[in-house]
């Protein structure tokens, strides 16, 4: 620690920091512009500077100089004053005074400033210098006129968002914000405008709609992605006004402007009940004792096995929490899963067989009344973790990973803030990054090694990085005790490092390189997302990477981790939290001794369910043990199971079916009874993020005729003889907190498995398979994959606010392949697929390699899965329609 | 978009990000301004955000974004030019081309320009046309420079 003084105050610091942050920690109040707290300062305003001594006899940048043993500061002085009030002015100077109509008025940083330094008037003239403003751009305004040139929305967008979209343009005196062409081609973040001190930069969403002090502020999870920032909700008589976040400023286009989705026209308010073969509106009474009358009377005629579950990863873990309840307490069976098994959960199996799955011993507790959202147990001395959880990374650490590799994955369409986190990491000139994807991506800009193999053929990248590995260091051991390594290194040797890189379409040298920088890293991070884990054979792609991370990887060292993505906002909860036909709550097995403690000493049924994939093959069999009714927790399984036309003729076969969901999907079409749910600020709940976040909503808005999914689960529950009752959710959290140890330490912000408890790890080499064909002959491989401005089928709904950046699905296409098929963008066409086929626009992508197309998930029309078998690859002929 | 024009420039580029300055003063010497289009392919085949090249662009005066004339007339302003009588020169120029600073004569033959100092503060008040030197221009000096390059 250092010893200072600021003011006389006699101040200890941690060495590193700047005077400013070491005031601003101590709540001394200093000036500044162009500083904020979560960018690198550039000291170009210069309104911070403080008398330091020792030091040179001007003032210095607070922002920009370092804490010193035996420093005196000075932050307020006569001198300090004048310069200040001068800097101002020459701010001031060319300031367009329309703070009337200004949005930022009242929380605008000049403004205060202004006053707070008491500038009495500008008695300084110059050339005006304006620009008009930018009305055009989507979703942001610009008003150049009012900028102060600070660079904090360049600085962002650079060095944070990785957009660039943003930056000075002329030079001195006329120096002003652009974009070079107009409207502004960027992610719509919307970033900047939060970052903006002034009101240079203005949210279009909350223009003219609610003055800054007349709003009240609920701070809350973000519901778009499994991503788990925290943002404020601005409300106004019970409305939404804005989405926002003072404190990083960082936030993708769906968090920001996705929320006017929740008073979309398509949201369903009333409960629905089929009568007469159609769906008609309902009271919640009607819809309730229909629902339970056709499952009960499933149940009494086939038996408890008869009715299968499907969880939620857009439902909280309470909600989840009470819908596996209800089936191995209620019912006695393990017929559930959810629809992360397509992605997600194949990610965990290999992990589970790499790492062993997660497991916490000797955790102090449960200790009685936590608070709430707060896990009863605490982390002692003798605590041990161990499991795959341990192994994946958090969020606020990627930053400190000195080298990546992001395999098959467009980072910021998959997880905007994994990309953030990257971008962060770059920041550091050693940092060494490898991009591995058959499609150009945004990080391909600052990749050290970028590898363009074929689609699919992740695992032969993979395989032939670790040959690479192998040959380079045939004495390299991982880092933490493994088994089956002999074997392992055998079952690489069934192809050359040569042919490795052939059949992936790679050269070896990059492969060499990348390998190169993977071994040399002190704290090597793994990235990967759902487009990898979605194919056919997505579980072996995530084995090579659990096998690769246990080569290089560095466990304990800050930054160095798997990160696969959990896609939606409780993807990760819905798993940890038991809704699968083989794991309970945190993830135990069956036959876990803590298993009975769930639900009062009842026995867990010990057989485990038929996964989601496996109910429609028995359904297609016609076998008795097939389903005959489902209760969906939402989840549009037409919308995400692939071969759209297998599934609904097999979800024809269920005879009775209860769907909760927000909108009217497709499946909703199909269902028996429709439960409308609340989203978003309608509800109160947790989520936990791909990171391992625990994020909680809060019920800010009122429910519009809906009702929150663990109210109706407790009601349709107790319907059917198995009664529950809770007061809340934060009661439901504390119930399945107190069986699970791998939460010890946890709380609202904090993440699973970065909460102190010391892990011990082991590992073991599981060989995986290296057969990449996917069948068909027809010419394009198309990828079915994540936009940037969508978030499932969530944000598809007018009036979302990202609909107008994205308003529809376009097959995207190589310009030489378009101009061959004689396409152009803007053109209808046709893609066909063994399985069906879909009209789509056609958009050209330069970084899509010849061959390869693409085609976003998100959308009912073109809907993508008309075309799938069980991959989210598929062969496919394109033709002008 | 006229590709091979281009292509016979970036050809003889690495294609990185350093090569941005001098790619952007062959095109600008080549078509007389920086088209759009060009500006745009440029930024894909060097990697560099499209931003930042008209960062750039903006920053120094040797680079337009609109088409400039057949021939290029710089005024210097620099302290002793300026004092020396720059400004009249300018005024002058203006009339008689009929054309603001920083912009284009309509028969497309003159640019005029300001700039900041052309080093040759001994002789001023000075300006330039094209790559030649006029020295100790007075006003009544100017319609005899212009007649040299009037067609």
């Amino acid at each position: 620690m250092i010893n200072l003084t600021i003011d006389g105050r006699a101040i200890q610091a941690e060495p590193g920091k700047t005077i400013l942050e070491v005031a601003r920690e101590n709540g001394i109040f200093i000036p500044y512009l162009c500083y904020h707290p979560a960018l690198k300062p550039i000291g170009s305003c210069r309104i911070c500077v403080v008398e330091v001594k020792p030091g040179p006899p001007r003032p210095l940048p607070a922002c920009a100089t370092y804490v010193a043993e035996g420093q005196e500061v000075v932050t307020a002085s006569p001198r300090l004053t004048a310069i200040r009030q001068e800097l101002m002015k020459l701010v001031l100077i060319n300031h367009a005074l329309e703070c009337p109509i200004c949005d930022k008025g009242g929380e605008c940083e000049l403004q205060e400033l202004t006053h707070a330094l008491g500038v009495p008037e500008v008695d300084l003239t110059a050339i005006p210098a304006t620009s008009p403003p930018d009305y055009e751009s989507l979703l942001v305004e610009r008003h150049t006129d009012r900028c102060v040139t600070c660079g904090r929305c360049v600085r962002l967008c650079r060095d944070h968002v990785g957009a660039m979209a943003i930056n000075f343009m002329q030079r001195g005196y006329f120096t002003e914000l652009g974009s070079g062409l107009l409207p502004l081609d960027c992610e719509f973040c919307g970033s900047c405008i939060d970052i903006c001190p002034v009101g240079a930069l203005i949210n279009k969403q909350f223009k003219y709609r609610a003055r800054a002090w007349e709003v009240t502020k609920t701070e809350m999870v973000c519901p778009f992605c499994g991503g788990g920032c925290t943002y404020e909700l601005h409300l106004k008589d019970g409305e939404i006004m804005r989405v926002y976040n003072g404190e990083t400023a960082l936030l993708c286009g769906r968090g920001r402007f996705g929320w006017p989705v929740l008073s979309s026209p398509e949201r369903l308010r009333t409960p629905l009940v089929r009568v007469n073969g159609e769906l008609k509106e309902a009271t919640w009474e009607e819809a309730l004792t229909a629902a339970a009358g056709g499952l009960k009377a499933v149940l009494e005629e086939a038996g408890p096995g008869a009715l299968y579950g499907v969880g939620s990863p857009r439902a909280t873990n309470e909600a989840n929490y009470l819908f596996q309840k209800f089936f191995r307490a209620g019912l006695g069976t393990n017929n559930l899963d959810n629809p992360a098994r397509l992605h997600y959960v194949k990610a965990l199996s290999a992990l589970g067989q790499v790492f062993g799955w997660p497991e916490v011993k000797e955790a102090d507790g449960p200790h009685p009344k936590p608070p709430a959202y707060t896990s009863p147990f605490t982390v002692k001395e003798d605590t041990k973790g161990s499991g795959f959880t341990f192994v994946l990374g958090f969020l606020e650490e990627l930053p400190r990973a000195d080298a990546a590799l992001i395999l098959g994955a467009d980072l910021t369409p998959e997880l905007p803030p994994l990309g953030w986190g990257v971008n962060a990491a770059r920041q550091k000139d050693d940092f060494k990054l490898v991009v591995a994807n058959p499609r150009g991506t945004k990080f391909d800009r600052w990749a050290t090694v970028s590898l363009r193999y074929k689609p699919g053929a992740e695992r032969l990248v993979v395989a032939g990085l670790m040959k690479a590995l192998l040959t380079a260091k045939p004495d390299l051991a991982p880092a933490v005790p493994a088994q089956g390594f002999e074997e392992f290194k055998e079952s690489l040797k069934k192809f050359s490092l040569k042919e490795y890189a052939s059949r992936a379409g790679v050269e070896v040298a990059d492969l060499e390189a990348a390998a190169a920088i993977l071994a040399q890293a002190q704290a090597p991070a793994i990235l990967f997302g759902t487009e990898l884990l979605s194919q056919d054979k997505g579980d072996m792609n995530a084995l090579a990477l659990a096998d690769l991370f246990l080569l290089v990887g560095k466990p304990g060292t800050p930054g160095s981790a798997l990160y696969p993505v959990a896609d939606k906002a409780n993807t990760r909860g819905v798993c940890e939290l038991g809704v699968l036909p083989d794991r309970l709550p945190g993830l135990l097995p069956l036959d876990s001794p803590a298993a009975p403690a769930f639900w009062g000493d009842k026995k867990v049924a010990q057989q485990p369910g038929p996964t989601l994939l496996e109910v429609l093959d028995l359904l297609e069999q016609d076998a008795p043990e097939a389903p005959r009714a489902l209760w969906a927790l939402g989840g549009d399984l037409l919308r995400w199971l692939p071969n759209r036309s297998r599934t609904e003729k097999l979800l024809g076969k269920v005879k009775f079916m209860v769907v909760q969901d927000a909108f009217r999907t497709d499946t909703a079409k199909l269902a028996d009874v429709v439960l409308p749910v609340a989203i978003h600020a309608e509800q109160e709940g947790s989520f936990i993020s791909s990171t391992g976040r625990l994020g909680v909503l809060k019920a800010a808005l009122t429910a519009d005729g809906v009702l929150p999914d663990w109210q109706i689960i407790c009601r349709l529950a107790s319907a059917l003889g198995v009664p529950m009752s809770y007061r809340n959710p934060a009661q439901i959290f504390a119930e399945f907190a107190r069986q699970i140890p791998l939460y010890a330490g946890l709380a609202p912000k904090k993440a699973v498995g970065k909460t102190g408890i010391p892990a011990e790890l082991k590992g073991t080499f599981v060989p995986f398979d290296l057969d990449i064909s996917l069948p068909g002959r027809r010419p394009f491989t198309l990828i079915i994959g994540k936009v940037l401005q969508h978030s499932g089928s969530y944000t598809t709904h007018e009036p979302c606010g990202t609909l107008v950046v994205t308003p529809e699905g376009a097959v995207s296409l190589n310009p030489e392949d378009a101009a061959q098929l004689e396409l152009k963008a803007g053109d209808k066409a046709r893609v066909i697929s063994s399985h069906g086929e879909v009209e789509a626009k056609v958009a050209l992508d330069p970084l899509l390699p010849a061959g390869v197309a693409f085609l976003p998930e998100h959308f009912a029309q073109p809907a993508a899965q008309m075309l799938t078998l069980n991959s989210n690859l598929v062969r496919v002929s394109i033709q002008k329609a | 978009m006229d590709a091979a024009r281009l292509e016979a420039i970036l050809s003889r580029y690495e294609g990185e990000p350093y090569d941005l300055i001098p790619v952007l003063q062959e095109i600008q010497d080549n078509y007389g301004y920086l088209p759009k289009d060009e500006v745009k392919e440029v930024a894909r085949r060097l990697n560099v955000p499209l931003t930042q090249i008209y960062s750039v662009a903006t920053f120094y005066k040797m680079f337009s974004l609109i088409p400039k004339g057949r021939h290029q007339v710089k005024v210097c302003l620099g302290t002793t030019c300026h004092l020396k009588g720059g400004p009249r020169l300018v005024d002058s120029l203006s009339s008689r081309l009929g054309v603001e600073v920083g912009y284009t004569s309509k028969d497309g033959q003159f640019s005029l320009e300001t700039v900041g100092c052309l080093g040759s503060c001994a002789q001023a008040p000075v300006m330039m046309v094209d790559d030649k030197y006029f020295a100790r221009v007075t006003v009544d000096k100017v319609p005899k420079i212009l007649k040299l390059y009037q067609s």
